[in-house]
Formats: structure tokens, C-alpha cells, sequence
């Protein structure tokens, strides 16, 4: 007999665990809070939608749309904002479709890869955001640039390019920084598992 | 309706509660642990509960339900335990009508299964169960050659540890 099929015995014949629920303490578990990682996943992500397009309550928008008058940009921010208020909304569909295709009763590969693209959502749209701030502060530079073009020497422009290059990268790092931390805690778990399950065996 | 369909669900699951028992008693290795994912399996279990048709049996539902709660909902950190650990899981077992050397042999069983990966829990959970290949490879939704594979392996591994 297999050494397995041993213990497979024992397995079977194992008494009931001392701990046995009433119908009554299940009716309780089951209507309790649940803690599970995809309940986080959407409240995080709401978060941040939330978050990333509140960020403009905190910034003094009169202030920054005159300097944009200043600068003659006016038509780029109407615009391109409408395009991301529409782009916003299509990752807020997305994000809502692909949490609510979530479901326990998926085969466990399924479920694991609905969770994963769940959560990419966001980061696409955090990395949109991204997109769209760096191309403002593009064109913005450019454009003052262009408009003080004759107060300027080579080393003001120099300057100015660099500092808005180092800005940029701190925002990026801290943003990198503060995923890896979030998410790392939240899937890592999740990654490792799905890496295993995905991962084919075909060397035996 | 609701009330008809609630109380069908805990006497189902009252009746199973084993399984899911037997599962975060694989997963966790302590108490807190284990109510937790016990809690977190009930509450998955029930929210779903609407979409169990009734084509398969409930104890193979709920099965499927349960392995995800435990493989990619539960987030507290499933720690291995790198010592065999037999008293992590005695309060578990009940000493009574039972045979010593089973006794001895669950919890050993037990301590070499915390010592592998969630995914290798799953399988040997799924071939103790005596669950056919088709409905392994369907609950995890891989092909049936890969569980087959995937299967010696974890059950090549769980031999070594439980006889070094």
C-alpha cells in the first residue's frame, strides 16, 4: 500500500472537529462583514478614482485657468479635459463590469485572473492620469516657455526643464512606492498562488 | 422566498460544515486563523448561495467556494509553520473514540500539509476527498493532464516530508 493511502485512512476516519456550528452561529457568520481581499480591492479603487479627481477641489482652479489664459492654452485644458472625463468614465465602467464578473463559484484559475484584471483597471486608469498630467506640464513648460521666450537665457530654459523633470519623477517614485507598498500587501499572496497555478508542469 | 432559500442554506451547511472545517484546519494554524477563514467561507458560501442550482451536489459546490475563499480571498497571512507543529492543530481533533496511531498520523498529516503551498494544499485536499480528476481540474480550472501532473508533484513532496 502507497504510504499516502495510509494516511488517506486516518484522513477519513477523523472525528468531527470540536468545533461544530449551530444553524443559529451560521445564520450570524453568514451575515457578518466580510474581510475578503476583492471587498478591498473595490474599495481602494474607488478610493482612487475618487481621490485622483478631487485633486483639483484642493488646487486653486481659477488661479491655474488664468495662468493657462496667460499662456494661451485654454482650448488644449478644455478640451483634453472633456476627453478625460470620458476616458474616466469608461474605466469607471470597466472597473464596475469587471469586479461585478467576479464570483467565488469560478473555477479558482478564473476568479484569480478576474481579481488580477479587476485591480489592473485602476492602474491603468492611475497610469492614464499619469499620462495626462505629464502632457500638461509638457505643453505648459513648452508654452511659458514660448511666451517669456525673451526674458529667457539658455540656462533659465535649462532650468526649467530640469525642475519639471525632477517633479516628475518624485511624483512617480512616491506613486511607485505607495503601490508597491498597497498592492504588494494586498496580492501578493493572490500573484504567488496564481504563478503557481498558471505556471505549466511539463518537465515531469 | 428569502426566508424559505436561508433556511435551506444552513441546513446545508450545517450538515457540511466539515468540509470547510477540514479546510481552514489546512490553510490556518491556529484558532483565530481558523474562525476567521471559517467565518469568511461561511459568508462567501451563503453570498452565492442564490446561484447554486442544484445540478451538482451541494457538498461539490461548496467545496469549489470554500478552496477559492481560502486560496484568493483570505488575505491574514497563512504563515507555514517550519517545525512540525503538532500542538497548532490538537485543539482541533477530538480525543475520543479514536485509535492512537490515527490520531498520531492525522496530526502529522496535518503538519506536513501546512508545510506546502496554498496551491499544493488544495490538490491533496481535492485527492483526500477522493475527488475525481475531471472535477479537480474543473474547480481549478486547469487541464486534466496539468492536475495530473501538478498532483504527483504535491503528493511526491507530501511523501517526503511525512517520511524524510
Amino acid at each position: 500500500m502507497d504510504l499516502l493511502d495510509n494516511y488517506k485512512k486516518a484522513w477519513k476516519n477523523q472525528p468531527e472537529q470540536a468545533s461544530k456550528r449551530s444553524t443559529i452561529e451560521i445564520y450570524k457568520l453568514a451575515h457578518s462583514r466580510s474581510a475578503s481581499i476583492v471587498k478591498w480591492i473595490f474599495i481602494i479603487g474607488i478610493l482612487e478614482f475618487v481621490i485622483l479627481n478631487s485633486l483639483y477641489f484642493f488646487i486653486d482652479m481659477d488661479e491655474a485657468y488664468a495662468e493657462y489664459e496667460k499662456l494661451g492654452l485654454m482650448n488644449f485644458i478644455f478640451y483634453s479635459q472633456i476627453v478625460a472625463y470620458i476616458i474616466l468614465f469608461y474605466f469607471l465602467v470597466i472597473f464596475y463590469l469587471n469586479y461585478k464578473r467576479i464570483s467565488t463559484t469560478d473555477s479558482t484559475n478564473n476568479l484569480m485572473k478576474k481579481i488580477i484584471k479587476t485591480r489592473k483597471t485602476v492602474r491603468n486608469y492611475v497610469l492614464f492620469n499619469l499620462g495626462y498630467m505629464l502632457l500638461v506640464m509638457v505643453v505648459a513648460t513648452n508654452a511659458s516657455i514660448q511666451t517669456n521666450l525673451e526674458d529667457l537665457n539658455n540656462k533659465k530654459i535649462l532650468f526649467i526643464v530640469f525642475a519639471s523633470l525632477i517633479a516628475t519623477l518624485l511624483i512617480l517614485g512616491i506613486l511607485c512606492l505607495f503601490y508597491q507598498l498597497l498592492y504588494g500587501f494586498l496580492l501578493k499572496k493572490l500573484n504567488t498562488n496564481y504563478k503557481e497555478l498558471a505556471k505549466l508542469d511539463t518537465n515531469s | 422566498m428569502q426566508k424559505d432559500l436561508e433556511n435551506k442554506f444552513l441546513l446545508d451547511f450545517e450538515a457540511n460544515q466539515n468540509i470547510v472545517h477540514k479546510i481552514c484546519s489546512m490553510y490556518t494554524t491556529n484558532k483565530n486563523a481558523h474562525d476567521d477563514l471559517f467565518q469568511e467561507i461561511t459568508i462567501q458560501v451563503w453570498k452565492n448561495y442564490l446561484k447554486f442550482r442544484g445540478d451538482s451536489k451541494f457538498s461539490t459546490w461548496m467545496y469549489r467556494v470554500a478552496l477559492n475563499t481560502a486560496i484568493s480571498l483570505y488575505r491574514k497571512s497563512t504563515r507555514k509553520v517550519k517545525t512540525q507543529d503538532f500542538s497548532a492543530i490538537a485543539y482541533k481533533i477530538e480525543s475520543t473514540p479514536y485509535e492512537d496511531t490515527e490520531e498520531i498520523k492525522l496530526k502529522a498529516l496535518y503538519a506536513a500539509i501546512h508545510r506546502l503551498n496554498d496551491i499544493e494544499k488544495a490538490l491533496i485536499f481535492l485527492y483526500l476527498e477522493d475527488k475525481p480528476y475531471k472535477e479537480i481540474s474543473e474547480t481549478l480550472g486547469i487541464t486534466n493532464v496539468n492536475a495530473r501532473v501538478k498532483m504527483n508533484r504535491a503528493k511526491e513532496k507530501l511523501k517526503n516530508i511525512l517520511n524524510p
